[in-house]
């Protein structure tokens, strides 16, 4: 059979919306960018950032391709689990923000990296940062290949040259932009992801008789019936409750991306980090919900409209429902807001492996570097790492967000139990956070699928892939080693003298906003205690057969 | 303490209400239930209407929270502050 060219007839519509979009871009980009004069203008945007604009940031920096494209093409093929999956993504900026985002605030990290060097000192804090540049890579992995694959469509080119041209104007933009370009842009870019995802998306549903097509992420029952009789098993949950407990590494690995706790340092204050919280939460439910609908639309499309979609094409699903159903016009709209998508998030990334390569690592060895060679040093590496993602991007796995999530769960074991346990429990030091990060990122990528396809935990291949397996295994074991690798090494005479127990006890103290240091407070054994009970079960449970 | 404690609580309480909101479909992969609410089949539409709503609602309970939580902080150490303040004045004398 004949695969069908999903692209658009009229090239020069998609062209437009993209040069349009950019040119908007630059233009916020550039008077935003004569503002930055410092680092700190450079990362956090001088955090003076409000909460609306912050939390539609916030929104946008996390909603990307994955979201657009990604996950649309997982529930086309693999149905409602993965909608399960996605739901609990949610929790994030929620989490981040009440376990240890306002604290990393009041002591004013520039990254979490930052709070791991004050904390554990310049050999974890690189291990750490060399760790998050692979996540924040992967990261970007993700949306390069969302990218390439929106441009294949717009500009009716293969693969390549849509990955090369798209991503050499995105990675121009970000370098030339920094932060403070990043966050206003990116509260641009959520308005235009919601309307451009969330109109077309009613459309569509209008066009295959849908009721409830003028609020599509909630109002699409009526096509349910239909659903259920071409495909009975559409909201079968399919896997065991063990698969649905791996999840929760991906809520704990949300906790440790770099680029997305980053938002919460732009925050102006507390109160209003809090309230950015509030609204991303509102706009990422909306998008999310939408998201879900336009899967549900997709396999219904497929299974009762005669829509043929190739596997290949999965991720386009999005794009081909608006070139099936919606005019031509539309579907460019569509395809800027999907570069839109693509665009926040790689500024996230991509600042994200600046500020961890310039400021965690670079300034880390070598202080005396002044300040305006630091701002150029964090501008290369912005450049090379989205150079670094577009050469990756060239052999792609199938779906674009199994690299996205299995970068979720690498930042759950290497950076989230270190920033949790380092906020909340005095007795961890740094020997119990470089044996947690080393030991747990090592693990985890021996048993995903990349590096030794023979050792894995499930043989299933999404669930190996995206790293739910791994994450299971390695996320319990990093937690566990830097609670007993730091009670043990605490109390041994030899090693004590090489610990900076009485500035970590007041650091902690003041981050948490107390001026004085109480010996009781965040240092209870009990709680210690109940974690490593139980994320040993958790790690031996992962061990057992999954039977997917 | 009294601070200290209310900020451990709220903080757990909070973050195990969060997980539960966001990850309802691991309920009822151990507990299925049948039927439709809203012309949706009930495990379908409760984790997402759980996963935006539920989650929204807790974000407005944790932003009112932690800042009261801020303020009983500021509060205990200014009383530390004066505890120690006044204990030192009657060292002196």
């Amino acid at each position: 059979m004949e695969e069908t060219m999903w692209r658009l007839d009229n090239p020069i519509l998609g062209i437009g919306a993209i040069i349009v979009m950019f040119l908007v871009f630059y233009i916020v980009s550039y008077i935003s960018n004569r503002k930055s004069s410092s680092v700190a203008d450079l990362y956090v945007a001088g955090a003076t950032v409000g909460p609306i604009t912050n939390g539609l940031a916030m929104a946008s920096t996390y909603m990307s391709l994955a979201t657009f494209l990604g996950i649309t093409a997982l529930i086309l093929e693999l149905q409602v689990p993965f909608i399960m999956l996605w739901i609990q993504l949610i929790l994030s900026i929620p989490l981040i923000t009440i376990i240890y985002g306002t604290s990393l605030r009041r002591m004013g990290a520039f990254s979490p990296t930052h709070f791991i060097r004050e904390r554990y000192g310049v050999k974890a804090s690189i291990i750490a940062a060399l760790f998050m540049i692979l996540v924040s890579i992967m990261y970007a992995l993700g949306q390069m290949i969302g990218i390439a694959l929106a441009f294949e469509m717009a500009f009716g080119v293969p693969y390549l040259p849509g990955l090369i041209v798209g991503g050499l104007i995105i990675v121009g933009y970000v370098t030339i932009g920094g932060m403070a370009g990043a966050s206003n842009n990116a509260a641009i870019q959520m308005v235009i992801i919601a309307l451009m995802f969330i109109i077309p998306l009613g459309a569509i549903m209008r066009a295959m008789g849908g009721d409830g097509w003028f609020f599509p992420p909630l109002l699409y029952a009526d096509m349910v019936p239909a659903m259920m009789d071409a495909m009975p098993n559409f909201f079968d949950y399919q896997f065991s409750p063990k698969w649905y407990f791996s999840l929760l590494g991906l809520t704990l690995g949300s906790l440790g991306l770099p680029h997305l706790a980053m938002r919460i340092y732009t925050a102006s204050n507390l109160k209003s980090a809090r309230k950015a919280m509030v609204w991303f939460a509102f706009i990422i439910g909306l998008v999310f919900s939408a998201t879900y609908a336009m899967g549900f639309v997709g396999v219904y499309a497929t299974q009762t409209q005669g829509l043929t979609i190739s596997s290949a094409d999965a991720d386009k699903l999005t794009l081909i429902l608006n070139l099936v159903y919606n005019p031509e016009w539309v579907t460019a709209l569509v395809i800027a807001g999907a570069v839109a998508a693509g665009l926040s998030t790689l500024s996230g990334n991509l600042l994200a492996i600046g500020a961890l390569l310039s400021q965690d690592i670079i300034t880390t060895l070598k202080p005396s570097i002044p300040s305006k060679t630091r701002v150029k040093l964090g501008y290369a590496a912005v450049f090379a790492g989205g150079i670094i993602s577009i050469i990756l991007a060239i052999n792609p796995p199938a779906f674009l967000v199994v690299s996205i999530l299995w970068a979720f769960g690498l930042a759950g074991v290497t950076n989230a139990p270190l920033i949790i346990v380092g906020v909340w429990w005095k007795e961890a030091n740094k020997y119990g956070a470089m044996a947690a990060a080393l030991v747990g990122g090592i693990l985890y990528i021996i048993v995903s699928p990349f590096v030794f396809p023979g050792i894995v935990l499930t043989g299933h291949g999404v669930t190996d892939g995206m790293g739910l397996s791994g994450a299971m295994l390695a996320i319990p074991v990093s937690f566990v080693l830097l609670i007993v690798v730091s009670y043990i090494t605490n109390r041994i005479p030899k090693l004590q003298s090489t610990l900076t127990t009485a500035e970590d006890h007041k650091l902690i103290e003041r981050i948490h906003g107390w001026t004085n240091v109480h010996p009781k407070r965040y240092n209870s054994t009990v709680g210690a205690a109940i974690t490593v009970v139980v994320f040993s079960a958790v790690a031996i449970w992962s061990l057992f057969p999954w039977n997917l | 303490m009294k601070a200290y404690r209310l900020e451990v609580r709220f903080t757990v309480l909070l973050a195990v209400l969060l997980l539960a909101a966001g990850n309802i479909a691991l309920f009822f992969s151990i507990f299925p239930v049948e039927g439709n609410l809203f012309g949706f089949p009930i495990m379908y539409i409760i984790p997402i209407l759980s996963g935006w709503f539920g989650v929204l609602i807790l974000t407005v309970v944790a932003n009112n929270i932690g800042n009261k939580i801020d303020t009983e902080i500021e509060k205990a150490n200014e009383e530390e502050e004066e505890r120690v303040e006044k204990q030192e004045k009657e060292e002196g004398a």
